[in-house]
């Protein structure tokens, strides 16, 4: 093993927040979002004036859904207006050719095993940036969007109904909207998989603990094994 | 012809008194839910304006709406052709037919130019010069144009007229279109169900004959008044609904118990109407009182978002029948297995490099 080189503080507090705020979020509306589709659980017995089972469930997705946009909220606040260069995107350019150059073309190529090294980046490589770019940043604005399209619905005439309203129709009528919502509520499962996997393959791979990393902040870098 | 009548002039025709003539007014104004104040408005209205001139136009449809709109209580429908509106072309209501019915509507069309009101049911096969629903010797597609040009404005009766109903559902083959994709310079008020509710046709008619507008419509083209909310809102299962005590099989102890119909397909919570305010046939019942769930049939495409008895719709998907959630599964489980196969690829890649690199 080699030894460690070098400490860097990536992950600031507000990130490191976010991302946990963000991750129990997605979870806790995955699930609740699953079971409104679809009530498992068997009735209550008794006046349904005394129950609030169903209700609960709506209730709890409706409250963490204001807590995951308040926090996607906050995290493209500190992305803009802090000073935190790990924290702002910057490298991420993908209206630019260039982009999609050199740095891209070797990150891809070491996933599919074509080279042998791995390029090494402090904070996201360019496949990565790209991925959180389309599962986190589109997806959660898509979710954003048409649940609060469908919160709408139950305020008709409401500020939010004014405000959000108008996404009903793009997608020709209320059912297609909560089909919607609910066939890319998918794409987040499938992002978390592949997210594990790619941490801790980096970690074992690179040895940047980069799993730890989300937790301390730092990431380390560690002296080449081959020059040891 | 005579010239129209106005409502107060019927009702002196009619041997009605003046206080008769004003309490159908009060009554009136109480049944649009207007303010007391006015109700000098509508007495107005009543006393000089003439009755409107309507033409109803049947195309690719099965007559529902027709069927709906004769059994409306509140008003009649009786009086709304005898008094509110002068219902002069309609090939299932009126008495004349063929080519005597054909000159009626092209003489309201001459004299009443940008006067009338041209009310639609069903809706235009586009496909093949639209030859797949001929009126009077003529595409109805053409009917559709030629009448709608001096039309002061349209009324898209039901799903059909409003978003295309069963004749537009996938595969399509008659390439059957809704109004307003036909006529796009008029304004038009859509009145969707498979049909639509009875009170809300004529209510929607008594609207634009006491004020001489169209009602306020959604976003959607539909009238407020009856279309902005969810059957689910004013559902009165929906109790069972919040305390999630679900009906799970047509044969169970909770359907006779009357339970949320949710799990059954009930697609009150997307649907706009008003079924589970006004109720149908006079108030007796609707679906999901009679214990059926709500199919959606005020919706656009409500046919596609089959089965009827699930909440979440089959979609085609690479040639397959599937749901969202399936479709989402596979997606998960794949994900997993590639992240599996790479880990695999990556362990053996790196045992042959720390073997060449001791070497």
């Amino acid at each position: 093993m080699g030894r460690i080189i070098e400490e860097i503080y990536v992950w600031r507090l507000p990130v490191r927040l976010y991302h946990w705020i963000n991750a129990f979020s997605i979870v806790a509306l995955m699930i609740t979002g699953l079971y409104i589709a679809s009530p498992v659980i068997n009735p209550p017995l008794g006046e349904a004036v005394w129950q609030h089972n169903f209700v609960m469930w709506r209730y709890v997705h409706y409250c963490v859904a204001f807590v995951f946009i308040g926090n996607f909220l906050y995290r493209m606040y500190y992305a803009l207006l802090s000073d935190d260069k790990y924290a702002k995107f910057a490298g991420f350019r993908p209206w630019s050719p260039g982009w999609w150059g050199k740095p891209f073309r070797e990150q891809v190529e070491s996933y599919l095993f074509l080279r042998q090294d791995e390029p090494n980046y402090v904070a996201h490589n360019p496949v990565a940036a790209l991925a959180n770019f389309i599962f986190i940043f589109c997806g959660s604005t898509f979710m954003i969007l048409t649940g609060l399209a469908m919160y709408a619905e139950n305020r008709p005439g409401s500020f939010l109904d004014a405000a959000f309203g108008w996404i009903l129709p793009l997608f020709g009528s209320s059912y297609n909207l909560h089909y919607a919502h609910h066939i890319v509520a998918w794409v987040f499962p499938f992002y978390v998989i592949m997210h594990l996997y790619a941490v801790f393959r980096h970690d074992i791979v690179d040895r940047t603990s980069v799993t730890s990393s989300i937790i301390t902040g730092y990431k380390h870098k560690v002296e080449d094994e081959a020059a040891a | 012809m005579p010239d129209k009548q106005t409502y107060a002039e019927v009702f002196q025709s009619r041997g009605l008194s003046r206080r008769d003539f004003l309490k159908f007014c009060s009554l009136t104004s109480v049944s649009l839910g207007l303010a007391p104040s006015l109700l000098p408005k509508v007495v107005h209205a009543m006393e000089t304006k003439p009755r409107t001139p309507v033409i109803w136009l049947h195309g690719l449809e099965c007559t529902c709406c027709t069927e709906s709109f004769i059994r409306s209580s509140h008003p009649i429908a009786a009086d709304v052709i005898m008094n509110m509106i002068s219902l002069d072309y309609d090939d299932t209501l009126s008495a004349a037919a063929g080519h005597q019915l054909e000159e009626v509507r092209r003489k309201i069309m001459k004299e009443y130019k940008g006067q009338y009101i041209l009310a639609v049911e069903g809706n235009v096969p586009t496909k093949d010069d639209g030859v797949y629903c001929m009126v009077g010797g003529d595409s109805f597609l053409n009917v559709v144009k030629e009448t709608a040009a001096d039309a002061a404005a349209v009324i898209a009766w039901g799903a059909c007229a409003s978003f295309g109903c069963v004749q537009n559902a996938k595969p399509n083959p008659t390439g059957a279109q809704p109004i307003d994709k036909i006529i796009k310079d008029k304004p038009i008020v859509k009145v969707p169900g498979c049909p639509p509710i009875a009170e809300v046709m004529t209510g929607v008619i008594t609207h634009v004959h006491t004020f001489g507008k169209l009602p306020e419509l959604d976003r959607m083209g539909r009238p407020k008044a009856f279309y902005s909310t969810r059957i689910h809102d004013k559902c009165y299962r929906r109790a069972f609904y919040d305390a999630g005590m679900f009906v799970r099989g047509f044969d169970e102890e909770s359907t006779r118990k009357g339970w949320c119909l949710y799990k059954m397909g009930c697609k009150g919570p997307t649907t706009y109407n008003s079924c589970s305010k006004i109720q149908w046939n006079e108030g007796t019942s609707f679906p999901i009182g009679s214990g059926h769930p709500c199919i959606g049939c005020s919706e656009p495409n409500f046919w596609d978002n089959g089965p009827f008895y699930t909440r979440l719709a089959d979609v085609s998907f690479l040639g397959t029948d599937t749901t969202a959630d399936k479709i989402g599964m596979v997606a998960v489980g794949a994900a997993a297995a590639g992240a599996a196969a790479h880990a695999a690829v990556t362990a053996v890649k790196k045992t042959q490099h720390d073997k060449e690199s001791e070497k």
